[in-house]
């Protein structure tokens, strides 16, 4: 009786195992197609001197990895990478957490706001890039026109070609419609009830603020550095597009933008296929991930420090 | 007391509207510059001191942007591609999600971590090695790659699922199951018609993904069959190869018009859906 029991029991697991695995098929086919395979092979064209035209293909070891970091020109494309990822980040991730306190409570015309103020988000990225060329423009541009008439500013600036990563960082702010809907969705998780006992010990506004809506917003906060630093580590095509030395057709990867916003992975795109040395720009990619690794693993490290959670919880 | 509570409540409540009204102002400042920018004449785009505002809106910009580039042909191209990745997509995922989300075993979760790691690999670091290899087989400029493409889904896709699943009881599958159906019967006819919200969030992401992605069409497909977001950027050029940014930004406004349109039309279930279930946990 019992051993029928077992059986049964086996059975059942069995049938559950299967039925997990035909549902995660798809996703298992393309993970070994497209990213263990490629990783993979990728990895081991980095360790040799492979070109686009190679005869004599050879194994150097990790040659190209120490001759890439030894490059001055490498390390402040990873510099600038990084300032670049840390100020859009926070930038982008304060500017959505503002909007989505002023539309927290009972707002006139709450549902329109979210839905314009999400809107740049979904406005594909080479759209945004060339909206924003003409947009910062020192003569025609709107923006220069928009300060000055305020009084902000006494001449134009030329704000593509003085200030290229502030321009970059520009396009996140201007599409920090998800972090916005990612800080509505958490304001949505905390109870009111925690406010009303807050109100009714007389605690402000601010108080309320600091004391209930950013603990319990903390792991929404992080959930969106984590990713969008992974994001922002990639960037790639916004600089070409808002180069201002980009005048005339043609690709627009053949023209590289500025130093402050040649950023890495766009070097390992310009090293692969318009310098045509396939493993040493597949080795810059590898660096770069190996970069986005570490800080996640930090992020993640750190994450249980800066994130609120209930007390005795386990993480 | 509380006349003076909600006085300055009210206060509060339209200095927010006035904040919101102003950002919303800057938001559209460059939508305004877009358009403003596709009614320019070619001589207004260039002249000394700049012209802010063209004198007559040029309407031709529109006929032009259109005609020059045989828009047609890459419109087309575009919705090929993204509806070739969307379906797919959302179909992968869709079976991922509801796998992760519904049957226990024991190396669910690892499994689960390791499909969200994947997001930290740099997309160059696959789609290079990939481009190589497959230009080397000659599987290059083929659209049929994009739907190979799609169907492992996206791991944020496949992470919505599963959110919208772990909502759906389990009582649900097992009064089917009793009726005898089999697990696919169960998904199709039960639980897939109880995630449309999900789907229709997960199609307008793949879509988007797909209709504004520029490495993949710029390195898989050859000229004849590029997609808008490859052609708009060397498109619109005159014969000294200037770029006629006036023309551009009336294609732009073209290229994004599809987008735009989705959105507004669904957007009061994309947004409510993903704030409800999507995000949280």
């Amino acid at each position: 009786m019992a051993g029928s029991e077992i059986k049964r029991m086996d059975t059942i697991s069995r049938q559950r195992r299967i039925s997990f695995y035909i549902f995660i098929s798809p996703w298992i086919f393309g993970f070994l197609l497209f990213q263990i395979m490629p990783i993979a092979w990728g990895f081991s064209i980095s360790l040799t001197n492979r070109m686009a035209f190679t005869v004599m293909q050879k194994f150097i070891g990790l040659d190209n990895y120490r001759n890439l970091l030894a490059d001055p020109e490498i390390r402040y494309s990873l510099l600038t990478t990084f300032i670049y990822t840390v100020s859009s980040t926070t930038l982008a991730v304060v500017t959505g957490l503002i909007i989505a306190l002023l539309l927290e409570k009972e707002v006139p015309g709450r549902g329109v706001f979210r839905t314009v103020l999400y809107f740049p988000y979904m406005i594909p990225l080479i759209a945004v890039g060339w909206i924003f060329k003409i947009f910062l423009d020192r003569d025609t541009g709107f923006f220069n026109i928009f300060l000055s008439k305020l009084g902000f500013i006494s001449s134009n600036i030329a704000w593509l070609s003085d200030f290229p990563r502030g321009s970059v960082v520009s396009l996140s702010i201007w599409m920090s419609g998800w972090s916005m809907i990612i800080f509505l969705g958490g304001l949505s998780t905390i109870p009111n009830e925690l406010y009303e006992v807050a109100k009714i010990d007389g605690a402000g506004y601010l108080r309320r603020l600091r004391a209930i809506t950013l603990p319990l917003l903390s792991p929404f906060a992080f959930f969106q550095f984590v990713t969008s630093s992974i994001y922002s580590m990639q960037k790639f095509i916004e600089p070409y597009i808002l180069n201002p030395r980009q005048q005339r057709g043609g690709q627009v990867t053949a023209m590289i933008p500025p130093r402050e916003t040649f950023f890495t992975m766009a070097r390992g795109y310009d090293i692969v296929f318009l310098k045509n040395r396939f493993a040493q720009g597949l080795a810059l990619l590898w660096i770069l991930f190996a970069i986005i690794l570490i800080i996640t693993v930090i992020f993640i490290r750190l994450g249980g420090f800066v994130v609120y959670t209930e007390v005795g919880e386990k993480r | 007391m509380a006349m003076l509570m909600s006085r300055q409540q009210q206060l509060a409540k339209i200095v927010k509207v006035l904040v919101l009204l102003l950002l919303v102002l800057i938001f559209f400042l460059p939508i305004v510059s877009m358009f403003v920018t596709s009614l320019k004449s070619r001589g207004e785009l260039y002249v000394f001191p700049p012209v802010v505002f063209p004198k007559e809106p040029n309407w031709d910009n529109y006929l032009t942007a259109w005609t020059m580039i045989h828009y047609e042909r890459y419109f087309l191209n575009s919705v090929i591609i993204s509806l070739f990745y969307t379906v797919p997509c959302v179909m992968g995922s869709c079976f991922a999600g509801y796998g992760f989300s519904r049957f226990q075993v024991k190396e669910r979760k690892t499994i689960f971590m390791l499909m969200l790691s994947t997001m930290m690999v740099p997309y160059m670091v696959t789609l290079v090695p990939l481009y190589l290899i497959v230009s080397r087989i000659g599987l290059a400029d083929k659209r049929f790659f994009w739907i190979i493409w799609g169907v492992q889904g996206a791991p944020f896709l496949i992470f919505l699922f599963r959110q919208y699943f772990s909502t759906i009881p389990f009582s649900f599958e097992e009064s089917a199951r009793i009726e005898g159906a089999n697990r696919f019967q169960i998904f199709f006819r039960i639980m897939f018609p109880l995630v449309q919200t999900a789907v229709i969030i997960a199609a307008i992401f793949a879509f988007q993904w797909s209709w504004s992605d520029y490495l993949m069409p710029v390195l898989f497909l050859r000229a004849e069959k590029v997609t808008l977001a490859v052609k708009l950027v060397n498109g619109y050029v005159d014969m000294k190869q200037n770029i006629l940014h006036n023309i551009g930004m009336a294609g732009i406004v073209y290229y994004t018009l599809p987008i735009v349109i989705v959105f507004f039309v669904l957007q009061k279930r994309f947004i409510a859906g993903l704030l409800s279930g999507g995000l949280k946990g």
